[in-house]
């Protein structure tokens, strides 16, 4: 008898389900980054929105990277409907310390979808999650160097003002090649 | 559905009986008089389409409107219009041909990954 389910794709179904899941947490952090890009601009931090609009742009190529390698393994893609995405913050720190936040959760989850394919011998699928692995070190480092931005520049007198100058500068890298 | 095409039965229950015909790769399902015959992706829609029926709402509420249910067979033309008991039933149905389809999986996956045809 012909196996059928293994015909269609190479996904497990719980593979499937939590790509998925991933796929809809990156569409929400798009949507969230798009927010603070825009609460930036509402507040004349013109730097600092520019590097939202490029996180968000980023999240969704996460998602469409996700979304991808979903449909070609033969399963079933589902495009995310997007809810309860925050319009409004508390100040411009806080941003940052939320898009951190959203970066810590965005890891924790892409671990959990590596152990789950170790687990279930999904090898292609631990392989492709790689990527994401060793792009979360990025995000988390440089969400964390704004934050830190905070501390070392302070937001008085004309601090808000360097720190939104310096936040597009941050980059990640070997600190010996640059 | 012509006798050339090789049948083989996945489950069973008192309403009705799950095929897979390797010729088509389909499954089909003969549910009471009906039968339909689904790719194996629509297949999986349409048990999805079963699972999600709320069965506690239709038992408890008095309103005529839940005392069935009608979901359509995916590129079949066919709807199912379902009474409690036959929603029942036909989850048991998709779930059993689900487990076999599964089984047979696993099967594959240790009897015969070696083979090469």
């Amino acid at each position: 008898m012909k196996d059928l389910v293994r015909m269609r794709t190479s996904l497990k179904e719980e593979i499937e389900r939590i790509l998925n899941e991933q796929i809809k947490m990156e569409a929400h952090s798009s949507a969230i980054y798009l927010a603070m890009a825009a609460w930036c601009d509402r507040n004349g931090f013109d730097f600092s929105a520019g590097y939202f609009y490029k996180q968000s742009n980023e999240e969704r190529n996460h998602m469409l990277k996700l979304f991808n390698y979903v449909s070609d393994m033969g399963g079933h893609a589902i495009s995310p409907e997007i809810t309860n995405v925050p319009q409004d913050f508390d100040g411009f720190r806080d941003v940052f310390e939320l898009a951190l936040q959203q970066e810590i959760a965005v890891s924790n989850s892409i671990n959990r979808i590596v152990g789950t394919a170790r687990q279930l011998n999904d090898f292609a699928t631990d392989q492709f999650m790689q990527w994401f692995v060793k792009e979360q070190i990025e995000e988390e480092y440089v969400a964390r160097r704004a934050i830190e931005l905070f501390d070392v520049i302070g937001e008085e007198g004309v601090g808000r003002y360097m720190i939104d100058k310096a936040i597009p500068k941050i980059t990640y890298g070997d600190v010996e090649a640059q | 559905m012509s006798n050339t095409h090789r049948l083989t039965e996945l489950f069973a229950n008192t309403k009705g009986t799950t095929y897979q015909c390797d010729t088509t790769n389909r499954i089909i399902i003969q549910f009471g008089e009906t039968r339909v015959s689904l790719r194996i992706s629509d297949f999986l829609t349409f048990k999805k389409r079963v699972d999600s029926v709320d069965i506690h709402t239709m038992i408890f509420n008095t309103d005529d409107a839940y005392d069935v249910e009608v979901i359509d067979a995916p590129r079949t033309g066919h709807l199912f219009v379902l009474g409690l008991c036959d929603l029942i039933a036909l989850r048991d149905l998709l779930a059993g041909t689900r487990f076999v389809l599964d089984l047979n999986t696993l099967l594959n996956e240790r009897l015969y990954s070696t083979l090469v045809f």
